[in-house]
């Protein structure tokens, strides 16, 4: 018990052993501390090129679907059931974005989003996407959806029962981008009878707009929900909490160092504390704000 | 602990008024380049390196106005600054 106090006591508190300077912040503990981090950040690399460790995200479309419903449960809705055709959509969607290079609900050729919810065979009475890039986690994108007038507006849409969602990594722009798609649709029942003429298109955010469009013959293609591989311990995750642990340790770690340094009147050659610590606390701000990505 | 660490904290900044709101209005700057630049990857990547250089620098000009600049001072400051680029670097550009 004795050694555990000792221990704890030259790795916090400023006293003659540890040269009047938290042993935690000595130079040598930070050039441990920056030599892991580099092989940290070296390993991670290699990892992501190799695919070893899956999405360097942690969406996932269960939790996006149990997110949405969620949302659509605590404002008296009707929970939207998974749809493969619409799922589809928004996989060919988001391939089609990394392949034509656009972040945007029309593609440059003029491709729209109900060119690929009909092409992927669902006939739509109603329909709508929402677009979302570069989130660390599944709840930043549907809040973020939520805090949008426009996407809130898709989400808890009533006319809406299906939704199918697209997660696919690729290179946008020329970086790394994580792409998620979320296609809304109410599929034509039986009895209702096409409009013989076209509506008026839609002009701004997409949003649920009525059929629009002829429906199109329904094609015989294969669909596979698509469903992201997500390992037992996301490594993305798994990194996050660990950053935000190690600064947590350096925060105490300075503010112990300072708050003793200054009671007991020590003067030493040493960074500010203070100013270590201001950067940390912006660093960890910018940590938060770095998990949230952007959305169309 | 809590009061003698806030005189503590108080005095600090009393006494170096001009460096921390420098220090400070930086921060916020860089915040709100993240909140500008949100998504866009590789420059949240590049305001993040901006503002660890520029906490270098702060450091290196703090301890030069106040005749305190020393090797190791300066050292501590480029390994808190990589420390953090290194770490943000995984979860801004995997």
């Amino acid at each position: 018990m004795e050694r555990i106090k000792t221990f704890f006591h030259r790795l916090f508190i400023p006293h003659e052993e540890n040269n009047f300077r938290a042993k935690s912040l000595h130079t040598d503990f930070l050039t441990v501390y920056l030599v892991v981090a580099f092989l940290m950040m070296i390993a991670f690399k290699q990892g992501s090129i190799h695919n070893v460790l899956g999405f360097a995200t942690d969406i996932s479309v269960e939790k996006l679907a149990q997110l949405t419903n969620e949302q659509r449960q605590k404002n008296n809705l009707p929970p939207l059931s998974v749809n493969s055709a619409l799922s589809l959509a928004a996989q060919k969607k988001a391939e089609n974005m990394f392949q034509e290079n656009y972040w945007s609900h029309y593609s440059p050729e003029g491709k729209t989003p109900w060119d690929f919810i009909l092409g992927a065979g669902y006939k739509y009475e109603f329909a709508g996407e929402n677009l979302a890039k570069n989130f660390l986690f599944s709840s930043g994108v549907v809040d973020a959806w939520m805090n949008s007038p426009t996407h809130r507006e898709n989400l808890l849409k009533k006319d809406y029962t299906e939704v199918g969602y697209a997660i696919v990594n690729g290179i946008l722009n020329g970086e790394q981008t994580t792409l998620v798609v979320q296609e809304f649709g109410k599929p034509i029942d039986s009895s209702f009878a096409p409009p013989s003429v076209q509506a008026s298109e839609i002009t701004q955010n997409v949003g649920a707009v009525p059929a629009v469009k002829p429906i199109i013959e329904k094609r015989s293609e294969q669909i596979v929900e698509q469903k992201a591989v997500q390992p037992k311990i996301n490594p993305l995750n798994f990194t996050f909490n660990l950053n935000i642990i190690f600064m947590v340790f350096l925060l105490l770690a300075l503010v112990l160092d300072f708050y003793f340094a200054s009671k007991f009147n020590v003067l030493r050659i040493a960074g500010k504390n203070t100013a270590h610590i201001l950067f940390i606390v912006f660093i960890l701000i910018g940590l938060f704000m770095s998990t949230i990505g952007a959305i169309i | 602990m809590a009061k003698h660490f806030y005189s503590s904290l108080k005095k600090e900044f009393k006494n170096h008024l001009l460096d921390y709101l420098l220090l400070i209005t930086a921060g916020i700057f860089f915040l709100i380049l993240l909140n500008t630049f949100r998504g866009q990857r590789i420059i949240e990547f590049f305001v993040l390196v901006s503002f660890a250089f520029f906490y270098i620098v702060w450091g290196v000009f703090h301890h030069i106005v106040n005749e305190t600049l020393h090797l190791k001072t300066v050292v501590e400051y480029i390994l808190i600054a990589f420390i953090i680029i290194f770490l943000l670097k995984i979860i801004i550009l995997p």
